[in-house]
């Protein structure tokens, strides 16, 4: 018998790759079948998740196993994420004009189509084509971004030198399983010991460098290349490309048997190093997009403690934490995907309004040019600073609960780990706010000083508002959200799921998330639902009030400027201003230091004896950066001599050095770990 | 830090007893007191002895309280400094009269509680004014004990303390910080400069005055008015007052 | 008869050196007073011919130009993120009318230009044409908390102009005034650079000796700023024997309670640390912006009226002089509370010597041309210039150049690269007044 839902699902497919030639043609076109089997997309992963996971279609394989694709509750649950993202980032490309050439359109379909293939690939190889396929898709992306300046090529090559080193972890990764269990398919990985070891830690760098969390942030791929990139481009780069390496990652957490604390451990460590880093970051960064990228490594790092958490507990043997902690990694992966892709469509309807992504330049108009853009990025932002109800609140509670758990791993070591790490995210989490608040400060809130320049944006807003709702939808409606993610937290536990939800005092049952159960004693409630009411109720004088007329007793006054006229826009604080105190506080960290670089010709002010004008800089610098500065000098040499043989400058042969090299890891560690 | 209460102790309590108990002679020096004396008397006096005033303030009935600038000059033909705090303020007609708040308790002008918020601004004073003003914040009168405080922007203040003569530069920051308060609120002005110019009346760049730009509720009288009379007008705007003898 | 206070040349006769200040120029131009901190004399040039340097430094001084002007001394700071911050002119910080742009990228200054001209009420020409006795009342009303100084140089000035007489007993009254409102106004600088500094309790306890001071000066003088104390036909002087022994007492006592107060002031780590290496000026910087008075002390550049231009009594008493080398904040306060107990050593030295005063008369200051008289004093803040003419008994010009006015350009410099927190108390510890820059 066909599933209805495989025939959605083949269509979608259908329709993202046929976007592809179609966008050649027709630009709009292309953008118009993508929302289609976005759309499609997420109707099939809904049915999976809601009736049953079911197999799409299979062949056999050209090694003679079989090849599927197939949506079970953990590809289905991704694949929603990233379906609900593409619906608002093709709509919204629909009607974003400003892109330099077809070229974006057909790269976005075929990065759209690979993700989709990757996600529900039931074997191994296919996976790793469709990996490689949606790398050099996104590569593709990011090289048709703004007209090729410079910068664009340095920071797509930067992109395709961690997504390549990303592929060759993941082959290893592949191989290493290979030999274990002797056949691409995935299928449960039984043996235990060093070579389990081998093939989580090669996951977890494999798949982290694509999620760009901590040690490979320093790269900054992903900051650099998401924010050369179109907007469109970066918000299903940010959202989803690195919702491909979550979607890896726990897959092989699926796949592997319950493994030594350290793995836990480890993620718990790098998870939380991410996000700190990326926090810091956030908050010094005066781009439009780089800001929101970094904080895209904070919440990935925040993804990582949530699954560090279920990893240790399960290793322990704490079942009702394990579980608590996967259905906030779930969540926070899908509250993460969705916000960030509406900071990203903000972050390029602020570029078509203003012309900069510079935030520092960003200096009022947006309000009154898009008001309904504005306020949904107000909510996205405000989600990703946790504020309640929305999506972010409920999985940085839930996070932070699972990590004030920790105190039951009953290991002093690990207690400890835990306690740091709860430590270093509730810092980042501080770090955030500050980081949203000036995002949303200098684009959203700012009240222009002037009105010249800006340029009305046109109907961008509607994606970006319905991401916003979604925002609101999950944060309010979040128990239920767990209920129905359950399937997906069943397989990554391989047991039946309980979603962590009760009722307790006058809150109905199921309107509330417990973070263990009542009989432990040391628990957490949080009712999401309740809190909005009691939110909603909170307000209602308020809009009684203005109800009610009273808006008109208002005076409004110029803002107080010391007596002066009201401030010019040179006379009010810069974004770049807001964060300094930051800069200088950790300058350590960042590295900051002052450069002062005389302008103007020195003569005509030396005869004044004046001191002279100069230009400031206060830079920032990331002290990991440096080390991969010497780095790429010592490979240097190796490299150019390796270019000369190998790389005469043609990227087709560039590609096909690559693949192959790929192929003949695989086949190297096949033969060496193969089963005798 | 311990040495700091240590030295605190051994001073005692510095501060003034005012408004519960009337102004010491150091509290209120005669310079802060208004020169006056009987109309008969100020009826006698040649138009010569009238115009040695150098603001012009000695009239037919009454010293004008709100321009004389204490330079003392008319002690030479009788008057002499009387008064009380509450004798340096008043409204403009009622320093013309030499009237001041002597025997009447104003009523506060403004809706306020008995807390208020104080914001001064210079329009183009001596400074000894702003010390004078700013004096209430330090130890001998310490006008937080009063419920009373400063505030650092206009934008948290009921009343607003102006010092100094506009000058032109000025206008315009005076009438913005004025608008910046919110409502309700009220104006205290201080010394003579702010009431009418004081010495710089016929200055070239001293042409306007103060009530003339933003609506004065109250003023006191001195060049520098003393601190008590002073907080004297800041008690009269929050319906405060009282009359000398209540005092005592 | 005092010696002259100063060399004369003409024109180009004068060679200035890279230890010579430019102390004052009328605004025509025909004369000049240079500073020598090498030979620690003073020459009066007519005709000078101005540096390159000199003609910069005179820029930043009151023109004929009435109203606001900045005080920029050059250079332009531009960069990333860096815009203006607008402080003033209607601050409590400052609690005077005057204004100032903070050029930043956040936190941290890295250019300071100051508005001053808010308040300028125009009293140099006011008083033209009025009688000294009038014209006296205005000076005192220009820079109220400085009013003794002023009206002593005015006074001075005049009488130089007129060629007339004084008796001796008249200038120790103004000597003694002004050293009263010197510690006045000494206190009153300590205090707001404590309050900037975040001590409030010690900034209270220094407030509650300046209000004591000023008590003792009303029971002297008649008036808390001493308004009308030095004219002539001032009633009020409470310096008879018994008034005399009243005013030791209370200088007394409030000599000792600042000296315990200072103690504690310089035992406090978290007052010092945040004082010291903050708004530092280097005496060569110092030098070249004719920076004036505590100030220019700071920077280790031992020039004092009081020594180098010494009137009647100054001639006859012991003038310590107070110098630091740092040039920071915490040297300008050390300098201003060292001169707090110079004046202390100073007033109990007249009050000892008052009976004594001789009854002779002299001329405060030298004339330098027919009714143009000169008149320097060391006002709290520094040098302090007047410029007079008379004419048939009424001032026909009226010239100065105040001491605040002379120092903004080095404060501006000073603050370069600090904080903002630092802002507040290193402006403080310069004690510069709208008021005496304005006029
Ligand atoms: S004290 Fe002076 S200003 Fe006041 S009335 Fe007498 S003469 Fe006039
Ligand atoms: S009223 Fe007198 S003390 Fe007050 S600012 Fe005017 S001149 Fe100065």
């Amino acid at each position: 018998m066909i599933d209805p839902g495989s025939v959605v699902f083949l269509a979608a497919v259908a329709a993202l790759f046929a976007a592809a030639p179609v966008a050649f043609v027709r630009r709009r076109a292309g953008y118009t079948l993508s929302l289609a089997g976005s759309l499609l997309v997420v109707t099939a992963a809904t049915w999976a998740l809601a009736v049953g996971p079911f197999t799409v279609v299979s062949w056999t394989g050209v090694l003679g196993s079989d090849v599927s694709l197939r949506l079970d509750a953990l590809s289905a649950f991704f694949v929603l994420v990233a379906g609900i993202v593409w619906t608002a980032t093709s709509f919204y490309s629909i009607g974003y004009d400003d892109e330099p050439s077809a070229g974006l359109a057909v790269s976005y379909a075929l990065t759209l189509g690979s993700i989709a293939i990757l996600i529900t690939a039931t074997d191994w190889l296919l996976f790793l084509a469709a990996w490689e396929a949606m790398t050099l898709a996104a590569y593709w992306m990011i090289l048709e971004a703004l007209g090729r300046p410079s910068r664009v090529y340095s920071a797509a090559f930067v992109f395709l030198a961690f997504g390549e080193a990303s592929t060759l972890l993941v082959a290893v990764m592949i191989a290493a399983t290979y030999s274990t269990t002797g056949t691409f398919a995935m299928t449960a990985i039984t043996v235990a010991g060093p070579l389990a070891s081998v093939i989580f830690v090669a996951a977890v760098v494999g798949f982290g460098l694509k999620m760009g969390v901590a040690p490979f942030h320093m790269s900054e791929w992903l900051p650099i290349a998401h924010s050369s990139a179109p907007s469109n481009a970066s918000a299903v780069l940010s959202s989803t490309l690195t919702l491909a390496g979550v979607y890896g990652l726990f897959r092989v957490v699926t796949l592997l048997p319950t493994g030594p604390s350290w793995w836990g451990a480890l993620l718990l460590v790098i998870g939380a190093v991410s996000a700190l880093l990326g926090a810091i970051f956030a908050s010094v960064s005066e781009h439009a997009k780089g800001l929101p990228a970094y904080s895209t490594i904070e919440n990935n790092g925040l993804i990582l403690v949530a699954l560090g958490i279920a990893l240790v507990a399960r290793a322990q043997g704490l079942p009702t934490l394990a579980t608590f902690a996967l259905y906030a990694a779930l969540f926070q992966a899908f509250a993460h995907a969705v916000t960030k892709a509406a900071l990203f469509l903000f972050a390029g309807d602020v570029e078509r309004t203003m012309r900069t992504y510079d935030l520092t330049r960003v200096r009022g108009g947006l309000k009154d040019a898009d008001q309904l853009a504005s306020g949904a990025s107000v909510v996205a932002a405000l989600s990703l600073a946790a504020a309640p109800p929305l999506a972010g609140f409920v999985s940085e509670w839930m996070i932070l609960e699972s990590l004030f758990q920790s105190y039951q791993f009953g290991q002093p070591t690990l207690e400890f780990i835990g306690l740091l790490s709860g430590a270093i995210v509730a810092l980042a989490a501080g770090l955030v706010l500050v980081a949203m608040l000036k995002f949303i400060g200098f684009t959203a809130l700012w009240k222009p000083t002037h009105s010249a320049g800006a340029v009305p944006a046109r109907g961008l807003a509607a994606p970006i508002a319905a991401l916003a709702g979604v925002v609101v939808a999950l944060g309010v409606l979040a128990p239920w959200v767990l209920v129905f993610v359950t399937p997906t937290a069943s397989q990554l536990l391989g047991t039946t799921a309980i979603a962590p939800i009760g009722g307790l005092l006058a809150i109905p049952t199921g309107w509330s998330i417990i973070s263990t159960t009542p009989a432990l004693s040391m628990f957490g409630i949080l009712s999401p639902p309740a809190i909005s009411i009691a939110l909603a109720v909170g307000a209602l004088p308020a809009i009684a009030y203005y109800a009610a007329g009273r808006r008109r007793a208002l005076r409004r006054a110029d803002a107080w400027s010391g007596g002066r006229a009201p401030p010019r826009t040179s006379e009010t604080y810069t974004s770049f201003g807001y964060s300094t105190g930051m800069r200088i506080m950790l300058h350590s960290i960042l590295g900051t230091r002052e450069i002062r670089r005389s302008a103007g010709p020195l003569g005509t002010i030396s005869e004044i004896r004046s001191p002279e004008t100069y230009d400031v800089e206060l830079e920032v610098l990331d002290v990991f950066k440096s080390f991969y500065d010497v780095l790429v000098r010592l490979v240097g040499g190796t490299a150019v001599a390796l270019q000369r043989a190998i790389m005469p400058g043609r990227v087709g042969r560039y590609l096909a050095y690559i693949l192959s090299m790929t192929l003949i890891v695989i086949v190297y560690v096949a033969i060496a770990f193969g089963p005798r | 830090m311990t040495s700091w209460i240590r030295h605190s102790a051994a001073r005692g309590i510095l501060t003034s007893r005012y408004p519960d108990r009337a102004a010491t002679d150091e509290e209120l020096p005669e310079a802060g007191r208004t020169p006056t004396a009987h109309p008969e008397e100020l009826a006698r006096l040649s138009d010569g002895e009238r115009s040695l005033c150098p603001t012009g303030a000695i009239r037919e009935q009454a010293v004008d309280q709100g321009r004389c600038i204490r330079c003392e000059r008319c002690f030479a033909f009788g008057l002499r400094p009387l008064g009380s705090p509450a004798m340096n303020v008043g409204t403009r007609e009622e320093l013309r009269e030499s009237a001041g708040l002597a025997d009447r308790r104003p009523t506060s002008v403004a809706p306020f509680g008995t807390s208020l918020h104080v914001f001064m601004i210079d329009v183009g004073s001596c400074h000894a004014c702003n010390a004078e003003v700013l004096a209430l914040g330090t130890p001998y009168y310490d006008l937080n004990r009063l419920g009373l405080f400063f505030t650092n922007s206009p934008r948290h203040a009921d009343v607003l303390v102006v010092v100094g003569v506009p000058t032109p530069e000025m206008v315009e920051p005076l009438r913005r910080t004025y608008e910046a308060m919110p409502g309700p609120k009220a104006v205290l002005a201080v010394g003579a400069c702010a009431i009418d110019r004081g010495i710089f009346a016929d200055g070239p760049r001293t042409g306007s005055s103060v009530g003339e730009i933003v609506p004065v509720d109250l003023y006191v009288a001195g060049c520098p008015p003393p601190p008590v009379a002073i907080l004297e007008g800041v008690l009269a705007l929050a319906g405060r007052g009282a009359t000398p003898e209540e005092r005592r | 008869m005092s010696p002259a206070p100063f060399d004369v040349a003409r024109g180009s006769a004068f060679r200035p050196s890279d230890r010579t200040a430019l102390a004052y120029v009328s605004r025509d131009g025909a004369l000049a007073l240079y500073n020598d901190y090498a030979t620690h004399r003073s020459t009066l040039v007519h005709e000078p011919v101005l540096r390159g340097e000199d003609l910069e430094v005179r820029a930043r001084w009151r023109g004929a130009a009435p109203g606001p002007r900045t005080v920029s001394v050059g250079g332009r700071v531009q960069g990333y993120g860096v815009f203006t911050f607008p402080y003033g002119p209607v601050a409590m910080g400052t609690a005077e009318a005057g204004a100032f742009d903070l050029v930043t990228y956040g936190e941290r200054i890295l250019e300071l230009v100051p508005t001053v001209g808010y308040k300028d009420r125009g009293i140099e020409q006011a008083v033209v044409g009025r009688t000294v006795e009038d014209a006296a009342l205005w000076v005192e009303r220009r820079a109220g908390v400085f009013a003794l100084a002023h009206v002593s140089a005015f006074l001075a000035a005049a009488e130089a102009a007129a060629g007339r007489s004084v008796p001796e007993r008249e200038l120790w009254r103004r000597a003694l005034a002004q050293e009263l409102q010197r510690i006045q106004a000494h206190l009153r600088l300590l205090a707001r650079v404590a309050d900037g500094a975040s001590q409030n309790v010690g900034a209270a306890q220094v407030h509650a000796l300046e209000e004591e001071l000023l008590r003792a000066i009303s029971r002297c003088f008649g008036h808390r700023w001493g308004f009308g104390a030095l004219l002539p036909a001032h009633p009020s002087d409470r310096l008879d024997r018994n008034g005399r022994t009243e005013l030791a007492d209370r200088l007394g006592r409030i000599s000792r309670g600042f000296n315990g107060l200072w103690e504690t002031f310089l035992t406090s780590r978290t007052f010092i640390d945040r004082i010291q290496g903050t708004g530092t000026v280097p005496a060569a910087e110092s030098v070249r912006w004719a920076a004036v008075g505590p100030t220019l002390r700071a920077s280790s550049i031992a020039w004092d009226d009081r020594l180098r231009q010494p009137s009647v009594p100054y001639t006859d008493l012991f003038v310590p002089l107070a110098t630091e080398a740092n040039g920071d904040a915490l040297a300008r306060v050390l300098v201003r509370q060292e001169e707090i107990r110079a004046s202390f050593l100073m007033l109990e030295q007249m009050l000892e010597r008052w009976e004594g005063v001789g009854a002779g008369e002299v001329i405060p200051s030298p004339g330098i041309a027919p009714s143009r008289g000169i008149a320097r004093v060391e006002a709290p803040n520094g040098d302090l210039v007047y410029d007079v003419t008379i004419a048939d008994g009424r001032v026909a010009s009226l010239q100065s150049r105040s001491p605040s006015e002379a120092n903004w350009p080095v404060m501006a410099l000073s603050l370069r690269g600090a904080v903002f927190t630092d802002f507040v108390f290193s402006l403080e510890s310069f004690g510069s007044s709208f008021a005496e820059t304005d006029g």
